[in-house]
C-alpha cells in the first residue's frame, strides 16, 4: 500500500478511548470557536444497550465530555444532523427497523429537547441501512436491505410516514442521500446507484449499475455524497476501496477515483470497504480552471483505519493511519478543519488540520 | 452445582470458587412462579452463564413453561474492569504485530547469513521497545504536572494508584529484558520498590503505609522531632531508599527554624550534615531524574571508590565528638540509627523494614551493593524470608520468587493465575528474550500438547479469550496468525462461526479472510450469508453473495424459482420491479448459474415494447436479434420457448417484409418441433396460453419462411 504526499505540517491527532463501541459520530453546530458539539451513537457491549450521547469537545487542553444522553431501544445503524427550526436536528435509524428524531438546542446541549419516532416493522423489514435528513430538516428519507425507500417527513408533534418504492426484497439499497427537496440518490449492491425524483413516481429515474468490465468482484455502495452546487454528480464509495463519481449527465461513463478496474491498478490509498465518503470543503483544489467538469475534493473513511483525501488527478494525502478500522468520520462544516471519526477499538478521534 | 436458596420470590444462585474471599450473589429475576422444576445451567459467550429456569409440566394453562436468564459474571480481577481490559488488548495488537515482523524478519535474515540465533543481532532491543509499548498501556504512573508551589508538608506525592500488573510487568522487563540496563539492575529495583510498595500488603504494614499515616498527622504535630514516629518513618524510608523522601523530611526538623537557630546550632549541624550525606549516596545508575539525589557512577571501579569513601565519611561522622553536644535525645537517636543503616547494620535494616522485599532492597543499599545474578539473590531472599515470614502468598511475591529461582514455568503459572491470559500470551516474549533454556522451554513442541509448544499453547488460549468477545474477535486473527502449528485452523474456524446477519460484520469477516488469503472460508462465509437473505425474502442480496462466492449450484436452483415467478408476469407491466435485480445479475453468464437468461430477456423485452410503441424496422431487428439469441442460449428453459415466440408474433408477422432470415427460421421451427416432442415427456409443464397460440406461431413461422425464401432467392 503507497501513501501519497504527506501533508507540510501534521495535523493534531488526539484520540479518546471510549471504553463502548461508537456505531457512529456526527458534528453538531459549534457553541463557539472553542466549545464544539458532537453527537455519537454507543453500544455497550458490556450492558447490551445503545443510547445516543451528545459531547462537548474543547481544546487547550484537549477534551471530550458527555453532555446529555438518549437510550435508543436497539442499536443505531444510521445517524445524521440538520438543522431545524434554529436548533439541531439528530436523526438515528436502527437495526430493529425504528426512526427516532431528537431536537437539541445549541445553547442547551445538556439535554434533549424532544424525541419523535416510528416505531419498528412500520417503515421496513428488518433493520434501516441508512438515512439522510433534508437540509431543512423536515424530511428524512430511509432506505433498507427489504428494498423498500421511505420517507419520514417531521411534524409538530408527529412523524408521518409515506413509502416511496417497495421492490419487494429483488433490489437492497446500503446508502441514501438528498440532492434537492425533490431528488434523491440511493446506493446498493453491485455498486448500484438510482436516482429518483419525487415528481415522477413509480421507480427510479435514473439507473446505474458499476460494471465496469471483467471485474473479479462486486461490491456494495456504503456511502453516498452530493455537494449543493453540483447536484447532477453523485459521489459513491464501497468495497474494495472503490470511489466513483457518478454523472447524471454521463450516466454511462462513472469516473472512478479510487480502485481496481480490471488489468489496470487505478491508485488507491486502501483496499477494504470505504465505509464513508463526504466532499472535503478544507482541501482548496489547487487547479482553478476547468473547474466544473472536475471532482471537489473528498474524504474517505476505510476497514483499514486510513482516514484520507482524494483529489480528482493527484495523488491521494492520507490524514490518519489507524490499526483498527475507521467506521465513521464527519467533517465540521463550520470550521472545516476538524474531523471527527469514530475508531473500531471502541474510540474517537478528533484530528485537527493545520 | 448451586442449589436452589428457598427465598420468597426471588431465586439466588451463589458461584462458588475457592479464590474469591466471599461468595459474589448475582440475583436472577425470571419472574416463573414456584415450583421450579429444573434449572439447567451452561456457558454462553464470554464471562456469560446461561441459566435455563424451567417449570413443571403441567395441565393447567400456564402462560410460559420456562425461561432463559444470562448472567454476567465478572472477570475475576478487581484492579481492571472490562472495558480497562479491552483498552489494553487494543493497545497491544500493534507492540505485538510489530515484534512478531521483526522477529521473522530477523530470523530470515540469521537463515541466510547462517547465524545460529537471532540474538546476535541484539534482539533484546527490540523486545524493549515491545515491553515500553506495553507497559505503557498499563497505566501511567504520571502524577500530572508538579504544582507550582511546593508544599513543605507534602512528602508522599500523590499518584495514581499503582496496579500490580505494571509491577509485575516491570519486574520481568528488569530481569529479562532490559539486558543494557543490567549493570544498574539493584538500582532498578530499588526505583521498583518506590513505585509499587504500596502494592506488596493491604494488611500488613509496609514501609509505604507508614509514611502515609504518618503524612496525615504531620499538619498537626507541632514539634515535629519530639514524635518518635517521626524518626522511625526517616529510618524506615532511608533503609528503602527513598532519599528524595528523607531528605525533605529531615529538613523539616525544628532546629531549622530561625529563631531556634541561634541555641541548637550544633543539633542542627548534625540533622544537616546526615541530610548531605545522605543527598550524596553513590548510586551505581547512569543518571538520576532531574531534582533527584544521590551521585550516579556508571563504572564499577568508580562506583567503588566513591563508595568506600562515602562510608569512610559516615564512620567520621559516627565518631564526632559533636554528638555529645546535641542535648536533643530523640535527635540524637534518631541519626544515629540512620547511620547505623547507611552503615549496612543488618539488625537497624531488618527493624526498620516491615516486608521482607522491603529487607532484600535494602541489602542492596546498604550492605550488598554489588550483589549479581540470580542465584546471590535467591539466596538472600530466603535470608530475607527468614527473618520476616509472610502470611499468605501474594501475587507479586510468587513472581518474584519464580523470578529468582529461575523457574520459568513458575512464572508463567502465576502470571496466568494472577493476571490472566492477556498476560501471559505477552510476557512470553519477555521471558525468552537471551535466555536459551527458557526459549527452548516454551518454544518446544510438546507431544502432551498435541505437538504445539507451551508458548503457542498460551497464544492460542488467549486468542480463545478474544474470540469469544463480540468486540474483540477482530484481534484474534493476529494472535492466531502467529502460531504456526494450529493457528491458522483455528482462525478458519473463528471466522467460520461468525454470525453473517450483519452486514457490517460480515464485510469485516470476509476483510480478514482477504488479508490472511483464506479464499475458501470467504466463500463459504458469502454462501451462508446469500441463503440467509435468499431465505429472509432479501432476494436482490441473496443473489448478490452467491454470485460473490460463485455459488453455481445454487444460483441455479435460485433461478428456478426466479423462472416461476418471471414466467407469470412475462406479459404484464410488473416485470419492470425485476428491473433492479436483472441490473444485479450482469450479462455475464459464468456467474450467474442460468440467471443470464433474464438478462437477455429484459432486451428482448425492452426493444419489443420500443417495437409496440414506435414500429420502427431498427427497433425490430433487434427485437430479432434478442429473440434469436434467446432462443439459441442453452440456459433458456424450455417451458419459455413458446411464450417467447408468442410474445414475437408481431415480428413474425412484420408487415413489411420478413424480419428472420431463413436459417433464422429454421432454428425456430426446430425449436418448436422439440417443444412437441417434449411434450410426451413426464416432467412437461404447459404454458399457461390460449390454446391456439402453438398453431398461430406455427402458422407465423411458415409465412415467414416463406417470405424469407422468396427474398433470398
Amino acid at each position: 500500500m503507497a501513501i501519497g504526499t504527506a501533508l507540510s505540517e501534521p495535523p493534531k491527532i488526539h484520540i479518546f478511548p471510549q471504553s463502548r463501541y461508537i456505531d457512529s459520530v456526527r458534528w453538531l453546530p459549534p457553541i463557539s470557536a472553542l466549545d464544539r458539539l458532537a453527537v455519537v451513537a454507543v453500544f455497550d457491549s458490556d450492558s447490551g444497550t445503545s443510547s445516543i450521547e451528545t459531547l462537548s469537545f474543547t481544546q487547550n487542553p484537549e477534551n471530550l465530555t458527555p453532555q446529555s444522553q438518549w437510550d435508543s431501544p436497539s442499536r443505531v445503524s444510521s445517524l445524521t444532523t440538520s438543522q431545524f427550526n434554529r436548533k439541531s436536528l439528530v436523526a438515528a435509524a436502527t437495526f430493529a427497523g425504528s426512526i427516532h428524531v431528537l431536537l437539541i438546542d445549541a445553547m442547551e446541549p445538556s439535554s434533549f429537547e424532544s424525541e419523535l419516532s416510528v416505531p419498528e416493522k412500520a417503515l421496513h423489514e428488518g433493520s434501516i441501512s441508512c438515512v439522510d435528513v433534508m437540509d431543512s430538516g423536515v424530511e428524512c428519507v430511509t432506505v433498507g436491505e427489504d428494498g423498500r425507500v421511505n420517507l419520514v417527513s417531521l411534524g409538530e408533534s408527529e412523524l408521518s410516514c409515506r413509502r416511496i418504492y417497495d421492490s419487494s426484497g429483488l433490489v437492497s439499497f446500503d446508502s441514501v442521500k438528498w440532492a434537492s427537496p425533490s431528488e434523491f440518490a440511493t446506493g446498493g449492491y453491485g455498486f448500484s446507484l438510482q436516482w429518483w425524483d419525487q415528481r415522477k413516481p413509480g421507480g427510479a429515474v435514473s439507473q446505474f449499475k458499476g460494471d465496469w468490465g471483467q471485474r473479479k468482484s462486486s461490491g456494495i455502495v456504503h456511502s453516498i455524497d452530493i455537494h449543493p452546487s453540483r447536484k447532477h454528480t453523485c459521489l459513491a464509495g464501497g468495497s474494495s476501496g472503490t470511489v466513483f463519481a457518478w454523472d447524471l449527465r454521463w450516466p454511462q461513463q462513472p469516473l472512478l477515483l479510487s480502485g481496481v478496474r480490471s488489468g489496470e491498478a487505478t491508485y488507491s490509498p486502501c483496499e477494504s470497504e470505504v465505509w464513508e465518503v463526504q466532499y472535503d470543503p478544507y482541501v482548496k483544489t489547487s487547479n482553478v480552471g476547468n473547474v466544473s467538469s472536475r471532482i471537489l475534493p473528498t474524504m474517505i473513511c476505510s476497514e483499514d483505519g486510513i482516514l484520507a483525501v482524494f483529489e480528482q488527478g493527484e495523488e491521494p494525502i492520507e490524514v490518519l493511519a489507524e490499526p483498527c478500522a475507521i467506521n465513521s468520520f464527519d467533517i465540521d462544516r463550520q470550521y472545516p478543519s476538524d474531523v471527527i471519526c469514530s475508531l473500531e477499538w471502541e474510540s474517537i478521534a478528533i484530528v485537527t488540520r493545520p | 452445582m448451586p442449589g436452589v436458596a428457598a427465598n420468597s420470590d426471588e431465586r439466588s444462585l451463589v458461584p462458588y470458587s475457592q479464590e474469591l474471599p466471599q461468595p459474589v450473589v448475582h440475583s436472577l429475576h425470571h419472574g416463573l412462579k414456584p415450583p421450579i422444576a429444573r434449572l439447567s445451567i451452561s456457558w454462553s459467550r464470554g464471562n456469560t452463564l446461561r441459566v435455563s429456569v424451567l417449570s413443571p409440566p403441567s395441565e393447567e394453562d400456564v402462560e410460559v413453561g420456562g425461561r432463559v436468564v444470562e448472567v454476567r459474571l465478572s472477570n475475576g480481577d478487581g484492579e481492571n474492569s472490562d472495558a480497562k481490559w479491552r483498552r489494553i488488548a487494543y493497545g497491544s495488537v500493534t507492540p505485538f504485530a510489530h515484534l512478531q515482523s521483526r522477529r521473522s524478519s530477523v530470523s530470515n535474515l540469521s537463515n541466510m547469513s547462517l547465524i545460529p540465533s537471532p540474538y546476535t543481532i541484539d534482539w533484546w532491543e527490540y523486545v524493549m521497545e515491545y515491553s515500553k509499548d506495553i507497559n505503557s498501556l498499563l497505566g501511567s504512573l504520571d502524577s500530572g504536572p508538579d504544582p507550582v508551589i511546593d508544599d513543605p508538608k507534602m512528602v508522599l506525592k500523590k499518584v495514581e494508584e499503582p496496579t500490580s500488573i505494571k509491577a509485575a510487568w516491570e519486574l520481568m522487563e528488569i530481569f529479562y529484558a532490559d539486558k543494557q540496563s543490567q549493570p544498574w539492575q539493584l538500582e532498578r529495583l530499588v526505583d521498583w520498590l518506590a513505585e509499587y510498595d504500596s502494592l506488596l500488603s493491604s494488611t500488613q504494614p509496609t514501609v509505604h503505609s507508614k509514611l502515609l499515616d504518618f503524612q496525615n498527622e504531620l499538619s498537626s504535630l507541632q514539634v515535629i522531632e519530639d514524635d518518635p514516629k517521626y524518626w522511625d518513618v526517616l529510618s524506615s524510608a532511608l533503609a528503602v531508599g527513598w532519599i528524595d523522601i528523607v531528605v525533605k523530611m529531615l529538613r523539616l526538623h525544628g532546629s531549622y527554624q530561625l529563631h531556634q537557630l541561634g541555641n541548637r546550632e550544633t543539633e542542627n549541624g548534625l540533622v544537616e550534615a546526615v541530610a548531605v550525606l545522605i543527598s550524596k549516596k553513590p548510586r551505581m545508575r547512569p543518571g538520576v531524574e532531574d531534582g533527584k539525589l544521590g551521585e550516579c557512577f556508571k563504572a564499577k571501579p568508580d562506583f567503588i571508590k566513591a563508595w568506600e569513601k562515602w562510608r569512610a565519611q559516615i564512620m567520621k561522622l559516627d565518631s564526632s565528638r559533636f554528638w555529645l553536644q546535641c542535648n536533643h535525645h530523640q535527635t540524637r537517636e534518631g541519626l544515629k540509627t540512620m547511620i547505623q543503616i547507611m552503615l549496612g547494620n543488618v539488625d537497624n535494616l531488618c527493624n526498620e523494614t516491615c516486608h521482607w522485599i522491603e529487607l532484600f532492597i535494602s541489602h542492596f543499599l546498604y550492605v550488598r551493593p554489588l550483589t549479581v545474578g540470580f542465584e546471590s539473590m535467591y539466596s538472600l531472599a530466603q535470608k530475607c524470608m527468614q527473618l520476616k515470614p509472610m502470611s499468605g502468598a501474594h501475587r507479586l511475591i510468587e513472581i518474584i520468587l519464580g523470578i529468582l529461582g529461575e523457574n520459568t514455568e513458575v512464572v508463567l503459572a502465576e502470571c496466568s493465575r494472577a493476571f490472566g491470559p492477556w498476560m501471559v500470551a505477552h510476557a512470553i516474549e519477555l521471558l525468552t528474550t537471551g535466555s536459551d533454556q527458557a526459549e527452548s522451554l516454551l518454544h518446544e513442541e510438546r507431544y502432551n500438547l498435541g505437538g504445539i509448544s507451551i508458548a503457542e499453547l498460551h497464544r492460542l488460549v488467549y486468542a480463545q479469550v478474544l474470540s469469544s468477545h463480540a468486540l474483540t474477535w477482530q484481534i484474534a486473527p493476529i494472535y492466531l496468525s502467529s502460531c504456526m502449528k494450529q493457528g491458522m485452523g483455528l482462525l478458519e474456524i473463528l471466522l467460520s462461526k461468525l454470525p453473517t446477519e450483519h452486514n457490517e460484520m460480515l464485510l469485516k469477516n470476509i476483510e480478514i479472510c482477504r488479508l490472511y488469503e483464506l479464499d475458501t472460508v470467504s466463500s463459504n462465509i458469502m454462501k451462508i450469508a446469500g441463503v440467509y437473505h435468499w431465505k429472509h425474502g432479501r432476494k436482490g442480496c441473496g443473489v448478490f453473495w452467491l454470485q460473490q462466492a460463485r455459488d453455481e449450484v445454487r444460483l441455479t436452483r435460485i433461478a428456478q424459482h426466479l423462472f416461476d415467478s418471471v414466467g407469470k408476469s412475462i406479459s404484464d407491466e410488473s416485470f419492470k420491479q425485476w428491473e433492479g435485480l436483472i441490473e444485479l445479475l450482469g450479462s455475464e453468464s459464468k456467474t450467474t448459474g442460468g440467471l443470464d437468461f433474464l438478462h437477455k430477456y429484459r432486451d428482448f423485452k425492452k426493444s419489443l415494447k420500443q417495437v409496440r410503441d414506435g414500429k420502427t424496422t431498427d427497433a425490430a431487428y433487434q427485437a430479432v436479434d434478442s429473440l434469436i439469441s434467446l432462443m439459441k442460449n442453452p440456459s433458456t428453459p424450455q417451458r419459455f420457448w413458446l411464450p417467447l415466440l408468442h410474445d414475437s408474433l408481431k415480428l413474425l408477422n412484420w408487415p413489411e417484409r420478413p424480419l428472420l432470415n431463413v436459417s433464422q427460421t429454421d432454428l425456430l421451427l426446430n425449436k418448436l418441433q422439440e417443444l412437441s416432442m417434449a411434450k410426451h415427456r413426464p416432467d412437461f409443464t404447459e404454458a399457461d396460453l390460449p390454446s391456439e397460440a402453438l398453431s398461430s406461431v406455427r402458422l407465423a413461422l411458415a409465412s415467414n419462411l416463406g417470405h424469407a425464401i422468396l427474398e433470398e432467392s
